[in-house]
């Protein structure tokens, strides 16, 4: 068992989401910094991607673009950015 | 006492037959608008059913109500503040572990509620089966399996809706119950929550207080500090048991119970041959094939709308002006004719012949589009163009049909999330060259210059949308947005759905547009008719002739670009005296004179739908900056041209 981003699992790979990292943000002070980490992360898990639940890379976009994933028996995508951010727990 | 004037209010995740079913109920009486002071769109409808007069609203399509997007927000206000009779909550039989997790939410919300299983044949064909007599009793709202596009289950619906008002039938809805350790707290903060007479139910409150739902907890504060403070230390422990946020544990712990109903009714045999819609969909998103086949798609689409826009503008426009002979007859040619045909009936024309025509198909294929699910592919492919400009791939929808029309494109912008990406995303809009710009373009420059030089001013004005769609993304505060979207299973769409949504936007446009553009009109020819546009010219020469370097008439011209851009053109050919516009300007005028008129100023009906959109101080903004930096631009063009030229 390894982790890694969601961003780097090949094609086809599964695995169970572990955490979603907080951005940096660039934001003026530090309540305004907060809010916008919760917003990120609470929007993907209210799409699903909570930890703990499997998550399948069906394919990725070239030239770094989205991600198609598979959760929850339904179809996703997820830009890239957003998929460097989320950790995954993969059997390799 | 019994009322016959009922509310019900729709409420689902995107893309689940929402629209479909809004139709199928509301037929033509339907209102388009926004919501109070947001960027939302607002679709009542009205409908008799056994002599009861219902009001429907469509709310937002949306997977969650926590605060991230406007619609989220106007959605949980609604629902909880203005309370509707009933809400009928809208779920996609064929995903339906998602959508459950949405219901558990509106069910907190403590309205009323009955569920309409909708897609049901979608969900055969994936092999699902659904047992929802069970799911009634899991969740305790009566559950009503539905097809909308073929209107089953549609008339039961109805009837469980009025049951459910009329009788005031005792319904125990399922609480989602969390874990002890939360359930306790939740408890605790409820307690302080009901002392304070608060618009919301009290449970709803304390779990978005521990979800650090910010909106929520803004209100709290004004009312009692303390309880925020008790929900932060609480929403602390809970961190510590799980180690994950509390917010985290507690979507998680709903999503759990959604799952488990899910697994508990439903039951799967997938089909062993892969269906045509996967074989389509792995087509259309394909690292290679996908491209061309997405590039000759919107091409087809954009020549048929041309086509067809071009030959029913020219119908429209012989027919109406063949009108005018019969009109100067009973109004006379003097002033009062002129200022009536001139500046009320050639508005109305020119918004006939111009606008509609493309607007119509445009609108027509979006949706079409839309509901087979092709656009969220497009959106796929296009995401990283669309994020070196700082949108995502959604934001190529609205500027896809910016090239039709800006104003259908601004009010388009409207399937963003959040109010920085509208804002950018219309910022960019209005740059893109509309039908009226092309006219322009190719009648000026492509005709008399070279075609050559016409492609050329089409790159030139993707490459400004690229530079100043970056400059205004750095500009702007807030984060950087990310995609994330459902891609819905490919479908056939639903003709009667997407011929009224074509419609009703329709309508909505023309209640925007066309009363500016009939005063725009009157107002000029009211110039024209006191001889004002000639000093008016003069005044402007400065910068048409001595910075731009064009003829002074140019002046007169732009001015009326204002209403539409096309009739820069058309009047460019009545100041000169001909339509062979070589005679009057030399190749460098054309070209500058053009880069000009498709940069300068949004035209009057995109102005008015800025205003609508995101108020006066951005759509001045935005009008200003444009005209400046078309100066700006033209000149150092005409600087540079004259060195090749």
């Amino acid at each position: 068992m390894m982790e890694l981003r969601l961003s780097n699992l090949r094609d086809g790979e599964s695995g169970i989401i572990t955490s979603i990292g907080v951005s940096r943000g660039r934001g003026r002070g530090e309540g305004r910094r907060a809010r916008r980490g919760w917003g990120f992360r609470k929007r993907l898990e209210d799409m699903g991607l909570t930890p703990g639940t499997k998550i399948t890379v069906v394919k990725s976009a070239p030239f770094n673009g989205p991600l198609e994933v598979y959760i929850r028996g339904s179809r996703l995508a997820i830009g890239r950015g957003m998929a460097e951010r989320i950790f995954v727990e993969v059997k390799r | 006492m019994t009322k016959n004037k009922f509310t019900i209010a729709l409420a689902g995740n995107a893309n689940v037959g929402k629209s479909v079913i809004f139709n199928q109920l509301t037929g033509l009486h339907q209102h388009i608008g926004n919501w109070p002071g947001k960027t939302v769109e607002k679709a009542e409808g009205t409908l008799h059913f056994k002599g009861y007069t219902i009001d429907v609203i469509d709310l937002p399509g949306i997977y969650s109500l926590s605060t991230f997007s406007i619609e989220e927000l106007i959605s949980r206000e609604y629902i909880a503040v203005e309370r509707p009779d009933l809400v009928i909550n809208i779920v996609d039989a064929s995903v339906l572990e998602r959508n459950l997790f949405f219901t558990l939410q509106l069910l907190e919300l403590g309205t009323p509620m009955i569920m309409a299983l909708n897609q049901m044949d979608m969900a055969k064909k994936k092999g699902i089966k659904i047992d929802h007599e069970k799911m009634e009793k899991l969740l305790g709202i009566p559950v009503i399996p539905t097809v909308a596009v073929s209107g089953t289950g549609i008339y039961e619906l109805l009837e469980k809706a009025i049951e459910i008002i009329e009788k005031r039938v005792n319904i125990k809805p399922l609480k989602a119950k969390y874990g002890k350790e939360i359930e306790q707290r939740i408890e605790k903060i409820s307690k302080m929550v009901e002392k304070t007479q608060f618009k919301y139910p009290a449970r709803w409150v304390a779990i978005k207080l521990l979800e650090e739902d910010k909106e929520v907890e803004k209100e709290i504060l004004k009312i009692n500090p303390e309880i925020v403070s008790t929900a932060e230390k609480l929403a602390r422990e809970i961190e510590e048991i799980h180690g994950h946020s509390c917010s985290t544990v507690i979507t998680s712990e709903r999503y759990e119970v959604a799952s488990k109903i899910a697994r508990e009714v439903q039951e799967i045999t997938p089909p062993i041959k892969p269906p045509m819609r996967e074989r389509i969909h792995a087509l259309t998103t394909h690292k290679i094939f996908g491209y061309p086949i997405m590039a000759v798609s919107v091409l087809l689409i954009f020549y048929s709308i041309f086509t067809f826009g071009d030959y029913t503008s020219g119908l429209l426009g012989d027919f109406f002006f063949g009108l005018k002979p019969i009109f100067e007859g009973a109004f006379g040619t003097g002033v009062v004719g002129k200022l009536v045909w001139g500046g009320v009936i050639e508005g109305i024309i020119g918004g006939v012949t111009v606008a509609l025509p493309y607007i119509l198909p445009f609108y027509f294929i979006l949706y079409f589009l839309e509901d087979s699910g092709y656009l969220s592919r497009i959106a796929f492919l296009m995401d990283n163009i669309m994020h070196k400009i700082g949108l995502h791939g959604k934001a190529f929808i609205p500027v896809m049909l910016g090239f039709g029309c800006n104003v259908p494109g601004c009010l388009g912008c409207r399937i963003m999330e959040t109010e920085k990406e509208r804002l950018l995303a219309a910022f960019v809009v209005t740059l893109v060259p509309c039908a009226a710009t092309t006219v322009i373009i190719l009648g000026l420059v492509g005709a008399f210059v070279s075609i050559q030089w016409a492609l050329a001013l089409y790159i030139i004005d993707l490459l400004i949308i690229f530079l100043l769609g970056r400059l205004a993304f750095k500009a702007l505060p807030g984060e950087p947005t990310a995609l994330i979207m459902e891609m819905h299973d490919y479908r056939v769409p639903h003709l009667k759905t997407v011929l009224k949504q074509t419609w009703f936007r329709l309508m909505e446009f023309v209640k925007m547009a066309f009363p500016l553009i009939i005063v725009g009109s009157l107002v000029i020819k009211l110039v024209e008719v006191i001889n004002l546009l000639e000093p008016i010219a003069n005044v402007l020469s400065p910068v048409t002739v001595t910075w731009l370097g064009l003829p002074t008439i140019t002046g007169i011209t732009l001015i009326f670009g204002v209403l539409r851009k096309e009739l820069t053109l058309i009047m460019l050919a009545t100041l000169l005296g001909t339509t062979n516009f070589a005679q009057g300007m030399t190749p460098v005028q054309m070209i500058v004179f053009t880069l000009v008129a498709m940069l300068y100023i949004p035209c009057i009906a995109t102005i008015a739908t800025l205003v609508k959109e995101f108020g006066w101080k951005k759509a001045l903004f935005i009008t200003i900056f444009e005209i400046v930096f078309a100066i700006i631009l033209g000149g150092i063009a005409f600087r540079l041209l004259m060195l090749v030229y």
